[in-house]
C-alpha cells in the first residue's frame, strides 16, 4: 500500500524537523538564556558556548536581586505561589460545582438544564472584558477587588464550562442501566452518583480538571484587571518584573521558564487528553 | 427481610418533590453562576447606553445609543474594526493552512509522528501572555536571538513589534507560534478518524494524490476544519493577551484591537460608556459566529459520543 | 398473598401511549413471561415496576401496598438486564456482592452469599475477574448472580437470553425454571421467543398494541389463543390462514379455503354467514393418501426443520398453506406429490373477520 519514495520520506522527516524547529526553538532559547548572566546574553553573535548557572534561579527563589544600582528585592516567587493558589482552588471549585451539574444534564433533560449549559458555552466564547469591566465595579463595591476569594469566582468563567461539557460528555456515555442495576440493588441516589457514577466518569473528569488547571494558570486578562501586586499570578507578575528589573534579561527568561514548567509538565502528563479538552469534548483523541 | 419491607412506609419513603427537585438542586449552582455572568452582561448593555466617565462623575448621563452613533464618525473605532477582522484573517487563515500541512505530515501513526505532535503542543500550553515575552526577548534590538537573524538575512536594524510597519506581523507570529497547533492537533485527530475504506478503493483504482486529496480527504475532513477555525476565529477577533503584553496596543494605533482598545477606554481614558459599548459590538459579532460554531461543534460531539 | 399487582396501568411519553391499563399479578414462586415483539414496552413496564420510572397513572403493589414513593432502592427487587449492565469497575465477586453489601451485611455474610449463588449458577471460578474478562454467558450468569443474591421478592429479568449464544440459551432454558422457582420470588421474564415463553412460563401474558391481550398459561395461549394475533405469534411455523364465511349446508358446517369447500366441527354452526379468518396450525394438517377425503393439495417443497418436516401445499383452488408432520412419520410425501389434507380440530380455530378474536367452537 505504501507507495512513498525514499525522497518523498526524507522530505517529509525534513519538513517534520523543520516545523519542530520553528515550535520548540523558543522555548529552548529561553531555557538556555535562563542559565546565562547578562554579559554571555548581550554577546554578538549570540553563541550556545556558555557556562551554564543558576544565578538566575537562585535570585528569584532568594527574592534578592542585585543591580548595579544596588539590591532590589522581588516578588516573583509571590506569583508563582499565587498561580498555584488560584488555580488549585478554581479547578477544585469548578469540580465541585460542575460535576453535579453535569450529572444532572446528562442524565435528566430539562430544559432548565439545557438552557444552563448553553449559556455559560456561549459565554465561554464572548469578549471576557464584556463582563470583567462592568464586575471590576460590582468587585470594588462588594470589596473583593484584589481578593483570592473573587478572582476564584471569576476564574470559573473558564473553568465551568470546560468541566461541564466534557465530564457530561463522560456521563452520557455510561449506560443508565448500569445505574438503575446498582440502585435496585438497594442503594440510594447519592451512592449510586458517588460510587458508580463518578468513578467510570473519572477518566472525563480527570481530563478536564488538568486542562481546567492549565487554562486558569494561563489566564491573563482577569488578573490583570481585578488584581494588585500581591495577588497576581505569573502570567501577570512576568509582565510586571519586566519593566520592574529592566535589564536583567536572565532572571525575566529563568521567571518565565518557572511560570511555564508546571503547564507544559501537566501538558505533556495528560497530553492523551488534550484533544478532547482543547475542543470541549467534541473531538476524541 | 419482611421487616424491610415492613417498616419502608416510615422512612423509606421519597418525597416526590425531592425527585422531582433533584435535577434543580444539582444545577443549582452552575444557574446561579450563569446569573452571576448575565448581571455584569446586562450592566454592561446600560453602561454602553450611558455617558459615563470615571473623571468627570457629574456628566453622567442616560444618552440611549448615543455611544454606538458616535462611532459611526469615529475613525479610530473603524481602525479597531479594521485592525482586527484583519489580525483574526491572518492568524485564522496562515494558522490553518499551517496547521493542515503539518496535520497532513504527521498523519502516520508512527511513533516519531507522535511525539512530534505532542512536542508541538507546548507553546499550545504556554500563556500567551508569558509567549509574549519570550517572543519580545527573543526580539530584543541588543541581543535579541531573532534579531540578529533577521541582520544576517540583511534586515540590519529590524524592529518587530516596536516599529509601525512590522508590528502585525510580529504579534501574528507569536499568535502563529501559539496557536497552530490547536488547529493541528484537532485536524491531525480528525484525519485519523476519518474511514480507510475511500482510501484505499482510491489507492487501488490508482488515482492521482491530488485528486485524492482535494476530492476524498478535504471534503471529509471539513467538519473538523470548519469547526477548529470559528472555534479559532472566535478566540482571534477578540485578541488581547498577546497584544497587550507585546505593545499595548502601540505603536500609535496599530495594534488597538477591540479588548485592548476597550481596555485602554476604561482604564486610561475612563470612558466607561464607551468601553462598554464596544465590548458589545464585538459580543454581536462573536454572539452571531459562536451560533454557527455550536451547530458545527455539537454534530462533532454527536459524532464522538455516539461511537463511544 | 399477592406478591405483585399492576393495576390499570399506563404509561406514556408525550401524546404517545406506550401501554394503557395494565393488569397483572403474580403469585411468590411463580413466573409470569411478558412476551410480545420488541417495542411493545416489555423493558419499560420493568423500569416502572422497579421504580426507576414513573407511571403516567395507575398502581403498583407489592405485597399489597402502593410503592409509588417507594424509591427503587427500598422495593426489594431483583433485575437482570438485558445488555447485562454489570458495573465495568467492579470484579465479578463485588458485582454480585452490591445487593449484599447495600444492606450493610458482614463480611462473611456477603461472601457466603455469593459463593452460593455462584456455586448455583457455576461462575465461582470467575469471581475475580472483571466483567470485560468474562464471556458473555459468563456475564450473564453473573448478572442474573446479581439479581438473586439478596433474595428479592420479586424478580425482573429482561430478556436475559438475548445477548448469549444459542447453545447457552437451550442449556439456560432447561436450567431456569427449576432454579426461579428456588428463589420463590414472583418472578416477571421478558422474552420476544415464544419458545423461551413456553418452556419458563406458569403464565404468559402477550402484550402488543398497549395491552395484554391474553393471560395465560402456556398450553392454554397455543390451544385457546385469544386472538388471531397470539395465535401467530406462537407457534414455528405459524398457524395458517384463509379469509372465508362460515356456511352451513346441512348439518355440515363450511369453510371456502381456495374455492373448495372444506367441512369442519358442527360446533361452529351458530357462526353461520359470518365472515371469519380460518386458521389451521401446520401440526394439525393431516396427510392423507391422494384417494382419501380433504382438501386436494400438492406438495411444492418439503424442509427438515429440527425434529420436524415442514411441507409446502398448494390446494387445487390455489390456497397456499404448510404442514409440519414428525420427521419420524412414514408418510411424508415427495414434493411434486398429489395428497389429500384435513385439519385435526384441536389445532383448527375461526376467528373474527374484524375484531380478529377467536370463536368458541
Amino acid at each position: 500500500m505504501d507507495h512513498s519514495s525514499t525522497f518523498e520520506k526524507a522530505l517529509r522527516s525534513a519538513l517534520i524537523t523543520l516545523v519542530l524547529i520553528f515550535f520548540l526553538f523558543p522555548i529552548l532559547w529561553i531555557f538556555l538564556m535562563s542559565l546565562q548572566t547578562n554579559e554571555t546574553i548581550l554577546r554578538i553573535p549570540p553563541s550556545i558556548l556558555f557556562e551554564p548557572n543558576l544565578d538566575n534561579y537562585r535570585a528569584l527563589i532568594t527574592g534578592k536581586l542585585q543591580t548595579t544600582a544596588g539590591n532590589l528585592d522581588i516578588a516573583f516567587m509571590r506569583n508563582l505561589w499565587n498561580s498555584v493558589l488560584l488555580s488549585t482552588f478554581s479547578v477544585a471549585l469548578s469540580l465541585l460545582l460542575g460535576v453535579p451539574a453535569a450529572y444532572a444534564f446528562a442524565r435528566f433533560k430539562f430544559r432548565l438544564g439545557e438552557d444552563i449549559a448553553f449559556t455559560l458555552l456561549s459565554f465561554r466564547f464572548a469578549p471576557p472584558l464584556l463582563v470583567l469591566l462592568p464586575l471590576s465595579l460590582y468587585f470594588k463595591t462588594l470589596g473583593l477587588t484584589n481578593t483570592y476569594i473573587g478572582l476564584i469566582w471569576v476564574y470559573q468563567l473558564i473553568c465551568l464550562p470546560l468541566i461541564l461539557w466534557i465530564v457530561r460528555g463522560y456521563f452520557e456515555d455510561i449506560s443508565p442501566d448500569i445505574e438503575h442495576a446498582y440502585r435496585i440493588a438497594g442503594n440510594s441516589w447519592w451512592k449510586t452518583f458517588t460510587r458508580v457514577a463518578i468513578p467510570l466518569a473519572r477518566p472525563g473528569i480527570a481530563a478536564a480538571g488538568l486542562l481546567a488547571f492549565i487554562f486558569a494558570w494561563n489566564n491573563f486578562v482577569f488578573a490583570l484587571i481585578l488584581a494588585s501586586a500581591d495577588k497576581q499570578p505569573v502570567t501577570v507578575g512576568a509582565l510586571a518584573f519586566v519593566t520592574a528589573s529592566g535589564i536583567q534579561y536572565g532572571q525575566i527568561a529563568a521567571a518565565i521558564v518557572l511560570s511555564v514548567t508546571p503547564t507544559l509538565a501537566l501538558a505533556l502528563y495528560a497530553q492523551r487528553y488534550l484533544v478532547e479538552g482543547l475542543s470541549m469534548g467534541a473531538v476524541k483523541g | 427481610m419482611t421487616a424491610n419491607t415492613a417498616n419502608s412506609s416510615r422512612h423509606v419513603k421519597q418525597s416526590r418533590f425531592m425527585r422531582k427537585a433533584l435535577p434543580y438542586i444539582l444545577s443549582l449552582p452552575a444557574l446561579l453562576m450563569c446569573i452571576g455572568i448575565l448581571i455584569p452582561f446586562f450592566t454592561a448593555v446600560y453602561y454602553s447606553m450611558l455617558r459615563y466617565r470615571l473623571n468627570l462623575p457629574q456628566m453622567k448621563g442616560f444618552i440611549w445609543f448615543g455611544n454606538y452613533v458616535n462611532f459611526f464618525y469615529d475613525p479610530s473605532f473603524w481602525n479597531t474594526v479594521y485592525i482586527s477582522l484583519l489580525y483574526a484573517f491572518l492568524t485564522v487563515s496562515l494558522e490553518l493552512m499551517l496547521g493542515l500541512a503539518i496535520a497532513l505530515l504527521l498523519q502516520k501513526p508512527t511513533r516519531f509522528n507522535n511525539i512530534a505532535s505532542i512536542l508541538l503542543l507546548l507553546p499550545l500550553m504556554t500563556a500567551p501572555a508569558l509567549a509574549s515575552l519570550m517572543w519580545k526577548l527573543m526580539t530584543n534590538p541588543n541581543f535579541g536571538i531573532l534579531s540578529y537573524f533577521a541582520g544576517l538575512l540583511g534586515f540590519h536594524d529590524f524592529r518587530w513589534a516596536s516599529d509601525p510597519s512590522t508590528a502585525l506581523f510580529t504579534v501574528v507570529l507569536v499568535d502563529i507560534w501559539v496557536y497552530t497547533p490547536f488547529i493541528m492537533i484537532l485536524l491531525l485527530a480528525g484525519l485519523r478518524s476519518l474511514p480507510q475504506a475511500p482510501f484505499e478503493a482510491a489507492a487501488l483504482d490508482g488515482v492521482p494524490r491530488s485528486f485524492v486529496f482535494f476530492r476524498i480527504t478535504l471534503p471529509m475532513l471539513m467538519p473538523y476544519i470548519i469547526t477548529a477555525s470559528l472555534f479559532r476565529l472566535l478566540d482571534s477577533i477578540q485578541q488581547f493577551d498577546i497584544i497587550y503584553s507585546m505593545t499595548q496596543g502601540g505603536p500609535g494605533d496599530k495594534l488597538l484591537v477591540f479588548q485592548v482598545q476597550a481596555y485602554l477606554d476604561f482604564f486610561q481614558s475612563t470612558n466607561v460608556g464607551r468601553s462598554a459599548a464596544l465590548m458589545i459590538i464585538l459580543w454581536a459579532i462573536t454572539y452571531f459566529l459562536s451560533n454557527i460554531f455550536i451547530k458545527q461543534w455539537l454534530k462533532l460531539r454527536e459524532r464522538a459520543h455516539g461511537a463511544g | 398473598m399477592t406478591q405483585l399487582e399492576l393495576k390499570s396501568l399506563t404509561k406514556s411519553y408525550g401524546a404517545y401511549k406506550v401501554f394503557d391499563g395494565l393488569n397483572l399479578a403474580a403469585e411468590p414462586g411463580e413466573i409470569v413471561v411478558i412476551f410480545g415483539g420488541s417495542g411493545t414496552g416489555k423493558t419499560i413496564l420493568l423500569r416502572l415496576i422497579a421504580g426507576v420510572e414513573e407511571p403516567t397513572s395507575g398502581l403498583i403493589e407489592i405485597e399489597g401496598n402502593d410503592v409509588a414513593d417507594i424509591a427503587p432502592e427500598h422495593r426489594n427487587i431483583g433485575m437482570a438486564f438485558q445488555n447485562f449492565a454489570l458495573f465495568p469497575h467492579l470484579s465479578a465477586f463485588e458485582n454480585i456482592a452490591t445487593p449484599l453489601r447495600a444492606q450493610n451485611a458482614s463480611a462473611e455474610l456477603v461472601r457466603s452469599g455469593v459463593d452460593k449463588v455462584a456455586k448455583l449458577l457455576k461462575i465461582d471460578h470467575v469471581l475475580g475477574h472483571a466483567p470485560r474478562e468474562l464471556s458473555n454467558g459468563q456475564k450473564q450468569r453473573t448478572a442474573l448472580a446479581r439479581a438473586l443474591a439478596a433474595g428479592p421478592r420479586i424478580l425482573l429479568l429482561d430478556d436475559p437470553l438475548r445477548n448469549v449464544d444459542a447453545k447457552l440459551r437451550f442449556e439456560m432454558r432447561l436450567e431456569l425454571p427449576r432454579l426461579l422457582r428456588q428463589t420463590g420470588a414472583a418472578v416477571l421474564y421478558v422474552t420476544q421467543d415464544y419458545k423461551e415463553a413456553m418452556a419458563l412460563a406458569d403464565r404468559i401474558a402477550v402484550i402488543a398494541n398497549g395491552k395484554f391481550i391474553q393471560t395465560a398459561a402456556p398450553e392454554d395461549i397455543y390451544l385457546k389463543p385469544a386472538t388471531l394475533g397470539v395465535a401467530q405469534l406462537f407457534g414455528d411455523p405459524s398457524i395458517n390462514t384463509a379469509d372465508t364465511k362460515v356456511e352451513l349446508a346441512g348439518k355440515t358446517v363450511n369453510v371456502t379455503l381456495g374455492g373448495a369447500k372444506v367441512p369442519i366441527v358442527s360446533s361452529y354452526s351458530s357462526y353461520a354467514g359470518r365472515l371469519v379468518t380460518f386458521g389451521v396450525r401446520p401440526e394439525a394438517v393431516e396427510i392423507n393418501a391422494s384417494k382419501g377425503a380433504g382438501l386436494a393439495a400438492n406438495v411444492m417443497a418439503v424442509t427438515p426443520l429440527n425434529e420436524r418436516t415442514v411441507l409446502l401445499l398448494h390446494s387445487e383452488g390455489g390456497w397456499e398453506f404448510l404442514a409440519s408432520l414428525p420427521s419420524s412419520a412414514t408418510n411424508i410425501p415427495e414434493p411434486g406429490a398429489k395428497v389429500k389434507a384435513s385439519f385435526a380440530a384441536s389445532g383448527t380455530h375461526l376467528f373474527d373477520k374484524t375484531t380478529a378474536e377467536r370463536l368458541h367452537g
